[in-house]
């Protein structure tokens, strides 16, 4: 296999397959590995950790076509490192070689039999908006859970909702939901659990479309396909019920705060400055006057901040873990963002000023 | 200030020797001693009194025998049949502690508790008052012998280090042929540190174990005089960069750290040796119930959570093993650290059976301040609103803080500790030593 390709585009291409293929110890190491395969004026690169695939195509001029396996985050790094301009990848039956100017990188090729079967499309086909999917992701995956031992939570659950659709994630103290009506991907009463660790790579992969492009849905029986551009992201869906949320929202909060998104943002960017670990709560004093926001941090000191806030409702005190706090505020699109508590007790909600499609709830910190 | 013309550096409470390290002879045995006159003059020996306890503290009329301490009590009984063998009583022991801590605090609020016998003092404040220190370890050791009835040696020095080496030259001298008085205090003069100190061997530095010692010998040294003459580079190509620079400031006295009267402790932790090796894993896990129970009444009483818990496992062939996990969120009460402790004991093999079993929490934060991040009860049931009621157990363990404080320890715990003689409860300083002759059987 013999190629010349812009640097950029096979930067971009390599990228996106490496972020797929598994670094996981453990596994056999042409899961690290990236397959490369020519065909005319096109690469196909894919990598793969058997739960997660991608796979990209890159426009190239092959001299010789052919298959070879790369190790995928020192292929990145490298071509990464080079300048721009064209580069050149040869491979042989053991080694690649890549090389751009005056630079010269030969490295060791992984065994093309190890490399896994990759997964095929199945099932019917929809097309919807990239970008409202993306930005949908971009709100709930944050709140799913990354400890392995409760793989129903690492999952965000896609459903049909009044005909549209339905993103919603959970890690037991936070729970985002998401409502795209009118996106209608899944038939009625119909939901699928897709990791969300293939949701965060979708959405990474959607941060860069332009608007107006269309995302591909393929819902298959124990995979689901995204197809966006020349990006293919396959993603094995979990099997288990996701816990019952819905029960989990209340119907009505007494207390209600109204207060300017970046107002409150810059507060907790200052407050982090006392915070060490995770565990440090922040404090919220709710008055009719505004929002008072304390951090006492052990053997460290203390933070204060007034924010001006719309309040009603009774006055009363919060806690919260600063980073889920923060994820929920910013994930509002809206300049003013509404925070809905009961007592401090019970989960509080974080949602948008104007539209009804987003809500954020959060458990609070017991603090005595 | 002119660029150059440099303040002093100032030693821990300057120049001359403001730092006493006290040292309680023989504590334990000593205080059973003076409960009991009988026992005086005859060899007595603290510790575990069954067939697997260990020494805790001896009289110097044991010593003369070879008795010593963290020996099997096996071996004492060999060394000297006719020794008086106690099981101990930890309470009595941090009650006599109390008495002499508050000699202590009577002269300086800068008092460094290192064990329940032994203490730091930084006594550079209160000279105008007292006078220098070597008046005010001549004052402290009549007082303790008055409020206490024991004796204790002292060391006065410039540095910590030097005070605790004095201290123990302070002690009395014991051989085969008998007892012979200490000196009680011993002060180490600023110009004389290096002549008191350069003789002693390498091993009576601090962070001498064995192996270091035999790192030590192979490169030709034997006293704290040669240690100081090797080229620091040498020493750190021996010992490694940490313990080779700390030595060769020791080995030249010098020593920068001051007396920390607050220093909070690092871990709080319970193990228990069994008089009979442990083989059923239901019962292990009763025995971390029971331990945790113990490591979460202490935390409670200091108004401590912890995120990080360690069990310690010793089977019969000696082998230990410890294991440990930090949680993202503190643990609070017996429950939550049981919880943990249990999961980490599955991981552990018992092989033939368990003789040793140990909990103990660190990484602390304040129990007011850390919170309980709350969650959402996810399981469905059909419990109000979706929220557990008592996530981490809060409520659990302030309700048994609260019942324990009002009907003693045995009033409530946990049911799988219930036994037809009532509650089995861990208490501190409970066959710390090993288990004693009246509850070991075959």
């Amino acid at each position: 296999m013999r190629f010349r390709c812009e640097r950029d585009a096979l930067l971009e291409s390599l990228t996106a397959a490496s972020r797929a293929a598994s670094t996981r110890s453990g596994l056999s190491a042409s899961f690290g590995g990236v397959r490369i395969e020519t065909r005319g004026d096109r690469a196909h690169l894919a990598g793969t950790d058997m739960e997660l695939s991608i796979q990209t195509v890159v426009p190239i001029q092959s001299s010789s076509e052919g298959v070879a396996v790369i190790p995928g985050k020192l292929a990145v790094d490298i071509v990464r490192a080079f300048d721009e301009g064209v580069v050149n990848v040869e491979t042989g039956d053991d080694n690649a070689v890549f090389s751009c100017g005056r630079s010269e990188f030969t490295v060791r090729l992984f065994a093309i039999d190890d490399f896994p079967a990759l997964p095929h499309r199945d099932g019917g086909s929809v097309t919807i908006a990239a970008r409202s999917l993306g930005d949908a992701l971009g709100q709930v995956v944050r709140a799913a859970s990354t400890d392995e031992s409760k793989p129903l939570l690492t999952g965000v659950l896609l459903a049909e909702q009044a005909g549209g659709l339905r993103v919603v994630a959970t890690d037991s103290y936070r729970l985002a939901v998401r409502d795209l009506p009118g996106t209608n991907v899944l038939s009625e009463g119909n939901k699928v659990l897709v990791p969300a660790r293939a949701l965060g790579e979708l959405q990474r992969i959607l941060a860069t479309v332009s608007d107006g492009q269309d995302l591909t849905f393929w819902l298959g029986s124990t995979e689901v396909t995204f197809e966006i551009g020349t990006v293919v992201l396959t993603a094995r869906l979990l099997s288990g019920d996701f816990p019952e949320y819905q029960r989990l929202i209340p119907p009505s909060y007494p207390n209600q705060m109204i207060v300017a998104k970046t107002a409150i943002l810059d507060a907790m960017r200052r407050m982090k400055l006392l915070i060490k670990d995770n565990t440090t709560p922040v404090r919220i004093s709710l008055r009719e006057e505004g929002a008072v926001l304390n951090v006492i941090s052990p053997d460290v000191g203390h933070a204060r901040e007034d924010v001006d806030a719309k309040y009603s409702g009774t006055e009363m005190n919060v806690a919260f873990n600063p980073n889920y706090l923060i994820d929920g505020i910013e994930a509002i699109p809206t300049d003013d963002i509404i925070l809905e508590t009961i007592d401090s007790t019970k989960p509080a909600t974080i949602r948008p000023s104007q539209d009804e499609d987003f809500q954020y709830l959060l458990m609070p910190v017991r603090v005595s | 200030m002119v660029s150059g013309a440099r303040e002093p550096v100032e030693q821990p409470g300057g120049p001359d020797t403001p730092i006493l390290h006290v040292d309680m002879d023989c504590f334990f045995a000593a205080v059973e001693v003076a409960d009991r006159p009988e026992l005086f003059g005859i060899p007595v020996v603290v510790g575990g009194t069954g067939s697997r306890g260990v020494v805790a503290a001896c009289s110097y009329e044991a010593r003369v025998f070879g008795i010593r301490s963290a020996m099997p009590t096996s071996r004492a009984r060999q060394l000297c049949p006719q020794a008086v063998f106690l099981s101990g009583r930890y309470s009595r022991y941090e009650q006599v502690s109390e008495e002499f801590r508050g000699v202590l605090m009577a002269y300086t609020p800068l008092v460094e508790t290192i064990s329940l016998d032994e203490a730091f003092l930084d006594v550079s404040g209160c000279r105008r008052l007292f006078g220098d220190g070597p008046e005010i370890a001549r004052r402290l050791r009549s007082e303790i012998r008055s409020v206490t009835g024991l004796e204790a040696c002292i060391g006065v020095a410039r540095t910590k280090f030097l005070a605790k080496l004095g201290s123990r030259a302070a002690k009395p001298r014991f051989s085969r042929s008998g007892v012979r008085t200490g000196p009680g205090v011993v002060v180490v003069e600023p110009d004389g540190e290096l002549d008191f100190l350069h003789p002693m061997s390498v091993g009576a530095l601090w962070g001498v174990g064995p192996a270091t010692l035999g790192s030590l010998r192979k490169i030709g040294v034997e006293t704290v005089g040669d240690l100081a003459r090797v080229p620091l580079a040498s020493l750190v190509g021996a010992l490694g960069p940490a313990a080779g620079h700390q030595l060769h400031e020791l080995a030249w006295a010098r020593d920068p750290r001051r007396v920390e009267p607050f220093l909070p402790p690092k871990s709080i932790g319970h193990e228990e040796t069994y008089a009979t090796d442990i083989t059923d894993r239901t019962v292990l896990d009763r025995e971390f119930v029971r331990l945790s129970d113990a490591v979460a009444q202490r935390l409670s009483a200091a108004a401590l959570a912890c995120r990080t818990v360690t069990i310690k496992v010793r089977n019969t062939g000696f082998e230990t093993v410890s294991r440990s996990e930090t949680v993202p969120d503190p643990l609070v009460g017996g429950h939550a650290i049981s919880a943990v402790a249990k999961r980490l004991a599955a991981q552990v093999e018992m092989g033939d059976g368990v003789r040793l079993a140990g909990v103990s929490a660190s990484h602390f934060l304040p129990a007011n301040i850390a919170g309980t991040q709350l969650s959402f009860d996810l399981a469905p049931t059909q419990r109000e609103g979706g929220v557990t009621r008592d996530p981490g157990g809060v409520k659990i363990a302030a309700a048994v803080a609260a019942i324990r404080q009002r009907f003693g320890n045995r009033a409530v715990g946990a049911a799988s500790l219930v036994s037809p003689e009532g509650l089995a409860m861990k208490r501190r300083g409970d066959t710390q030593w090993g288990p004693s002759e009246e509850t070991w059987t075959d």
